[in-house]
Formats: structure tokens, sequence, C-alpha cells
């Protein structure tokens, strides 16, 4: 069964590269990287369970949480060409 | 009788499982094949957030039924509580930010279904309406204006 | 099947690696390097390196990402066109990356029983009866890390705080004023608070 799924997270990620490698826009990229990333944490999840060993889910813990800084901090970056600093509309938000 | 329970479990993390692998790859396959940013971001959110809680829920079957280790299945449970907040605010981000640059959505012959980038960055920031109505015709603007309006004053 | 991911994972690596290099936008190619480095981090941990997983999760996929960002904030996001073309560079590149190969030819092969480490008669052996008297922590790889390789790790630790000094100093740590700020994100008159967009965003 952990077989299957694997495979099936490892033909769902050559796919999802395709797109992140073809995408016109920026945000197709970004959707794509922040997809794989979710395949990321279940590929991991999946492995430990494959090889008997499913200690190292703290690792797909991580990275879940990485995954969603990252994609807003580039999304944040790209809307204001900035990480964090100086003024706003307040109606930006 | 615990190994017919066992055995069931096993069983029912198998179905779960498939369910979450087809979720996965339907989702691959739509990034892929579909025609513009808008239905990409509606195929792999959708799928994401599916594939991960069946496959997760599985993953707890079988954690329970075949290591009796309650840390494990702590941790998935854990990774299915913040997939589940992450991957939707990504996605809602995702779309808000590429209406804001102007991405405007298509419909199924390739004609655009807001009229103009202004007028979708307008969209993007108005907030929605009280009664959650959903307004994509042109005059749409007008309450944008005003909302934007609002919230300066 | 584990030998099926690794090759599959290094491929995606060739190819994230490829797409790297050919992109002119400097923020997709920063995008591409936060996914080599997701990749990157799943073939570590198939190949049972779980702590450079963690680190390689935490630095190349987080921090790694948010620095670039900061970087590009310096600069425009389309590379400029080359020019010319640097055999000197292709040169170098070639030629350090063929003394990298020959160096890990030296070592023994992945999972290898013959390894050093494996063969020594006493080390193994010493630090697991012996690590919890001479040192103390429970933990042997901390034993390893913190006393037997004390120096070693002291040095590395020096490195990366070296670059982390090195880090800020190219990108600053003071915060841009409002009033430095381009024009149309200056006309708001409500001054940004930090934490306010998230809170609206969640």
């Amino acid at each position: 069964m952990f077989v299957a799924a694997a495979l099936a997270l490892l033909a769902t990620m050559i796919l999802t590269i395709a797109r992140a490698l073809l995408g016109p826009t920026l945000y197709d990229r970004l959707l794509a990287v922040n997809s794989f990333g979710t395949k990321t944490v279940l590929f991991i999840a999946v492995f430990g369970f494959l090889t008997g060993r499913p200690e190292f889910l703290d690792i797909a813990l991580v990275y879940s949480l990485i995954n969603f800084i990252g994609t807003v901090a580039v999304l944040k970056f790209y809307e204001y060409d900035d990480l964090g600093s100086g003024a706003y509309q307040e109606d930006d938000f | 009788m615990p190994e017919f329970i066992a055995i069931l479990l096993t069983l029912f993390a198998w179905v779960l499982m498939l369910i979450g692998c087809v979720f996965i790859v339907a989702g691959g396959v739509g990034l892929v094949r579909f025609p513009d940013l808008y239905t990409r971001l509606h195929a792999a959110g959708v799928t994401d957030t599916g594939g991960t809680i069946f496959m997760v829920l599985a993953m707890i079957l079988i954690s329970l039924s075949q290591y009796q280790n309650p840390w494990i299945a702590g941790k998935l449970l854990l990774i299915l509580f913040f997939t589940l907040f992450t991957t939707p605010t990504a996605s809602h981000a995702l779309a808000k930010t590429a209406l804001l640059s102007g991405l405007v959505p298509k419909d199924e012959h390739g004609k655009p279904i807001i009229d103009s980038p202004e007028l979708a960055q307008k969209m993007a920031l108005s907030r929605a309406p009280k009664d959650g109505s959903v307004n994509l015709t042109p005059g749409a603007s007008d309450n944008a204006d005003n909302n934007k309006s609002d919230g300066n004053s | 099947m584990e030998t099926l991911t690794i090759v599959v994972l290094l491929m995606f690596l060739v190819v994230t690696a490829i797409g790297i290099i050919v992109l002119r936008d400097l923020l997709a190619a920063v995008i591409l390097t936060g996914l080599y480095s997701l990749v990157a981090a799943g073939a570590f941990i198939v190949m049972d390196a779980v702590d450079v997983a963690f680190t390689e999760a935490a630095v190349g996929s987080g921090i790694s990402t948010i620095l670039f960002l900061g970087a590009l904030s310096f600069t425009k996001h389309q590379q400029k066109p080359r020019g010319h073309d640097s055999w000197v560079a292709l040169f170098f590149v070639v030629v350090t990356g063929g003394l990298l190969l020959f160096g890990i030819s030296d070592m023994p092969r992945y999972g290898s029983a013959t390894s050093p480490a494996q063969t020594h008669p006493q080390i193994a052996k010493r630090f697991i009866e012996q690590s919890g008297d001479e040192v103390g922590p429970p933990n042997i790889v901390t034993s390893v890390l913190a006393s037997y390789r004390g120096y070693d790790t002291l040095g590395e630790t020096v490195v990366v705080f070296t670059a982390g000094i090195a880090v800020m100093g190219l990108l600053g740590l003071k915060r841009r004023r409002p009033e430095d700020e381009t024009p149309e994100h200056a006309s708001g008159d409500v001054p940004h608070e930090p934490g306010h967009d998230t809170d609206r965003l969640t």
C-alpha cells in the first residue's frame, strides 16, 4: 500500500515540477512549489511508514510550516517589493 | 476480537490511502493540463487539502493498529492540523496577489470575466459585501470605489 | 524502492538546477531554489541523514529564500543578458567540480560496511559505552558533536557566525524610513504595523 502511495506521490511530483518549470507566470511557479512542498511532506511521512520507521515525522512537520512561510514571503515581496518594512495603504489588506 | 478490528482498520486505511492517491494524482494532472492560473489554483489547492486529509487519516489508522505508538499519531494529527490551515491560506494569498497584479481570470471560451486589469485590482482590494454575494458585473467597480473610500476615511 | 526513489529525486535535482540556470527571471529562480532545497532534503531523508535534512529544510528552503528576497529588493528582477561567453568561468567551474569528484572517489561507498567508522576496533564501542561517563549527555551524537570533536564544531560555528554577520552587513539591518519609499507605497497615511497584515490574512 505504501509503495503505491509513494509511487503516486513521485509521479505527481514529476507533474508538479513540470508546471514549476513551464509555468508562464510567476504565480504558476509559486503554486507548483507550494504544492510540491505539500507532496514532500506527505512523501516523507509515507516513506517513514514504508521503511517501517515512522519516527521521522518531525521533519514533515517542520516542512509543512516552512513551506507556508516561504510562499507568503515570496508573495509579500512580489506585492510590495520589500519584506515588511515601510508604509502600506491600510486598504491593501 | 482485537485481531478482527486490526484487520478491519487496515482495510479501511487502504481505502482511505487509495482515495488520497487518486486525489493527489488528479491534482497533479490538473496542475499540468488546466489552462490558466486560477483553474490550476483550484486543482492544486483542493486536491492538496483533500489528499492530505485522506492520506494522513490512513497513516494514523496504520500507526494506531500496527505500531501502537500514540506519538506518531499525534505528530500526524499536527501535520494534518497545520496543512489544513496553511494550504488554503497560501492558495487565497496567491489568488489575491495574482488578482492584485492584474491577472484576469477567463471563462471556458478564453473570454475575460473581468473587463480590465484595473477592475481586477479594485476587486482584489475591495472587501466582500456583507451579504456574501459576489458581483462580477462591471458595475462592481462602483462598489469597490465605495469600499476604498470608506477604508481610507 | 529506495534506490528508485533516490534516482528519481536526483533527477528532480538535475532538472530543477537546469531550470534555475535557464530562467532569466530572478524571482522565479529564487522560487525554484526553494524547490531544489525541498527535493534535496527529501533525498537526504531517504538516505537516512535526518539531521542534514532538518538543516536543509530550515536553512535552504526557509532562511535562504528570505535572504535571497532581501537581496533581490536591492536589484532588478530580470537577469541582464550576457554580452560575452564566460569561458574562463566555465573552465574554473569544471576544474573545481572535477577536483570535488576526485575527492569523493576516496570516500567509502554509501552504506558501506567496510568504511573506517564501521571497522575501527574501538571507536564506536567507546562512544556507546563510555560517552555517558566521560561527557554526560544521554544522546551520543550530542557528546560527539560538542565534546569529542568540539574544536571542529567551534570552527564550524565561527564560519556560520561570520557568514551571518557578512549577510547582515550586506543586506542591512536598518529599516527603511517611510519617506524613502517609492511614491505608490508612501501615499497611504497610516503607517504599517508589524504583524498587522498577517492578522488580516488568517
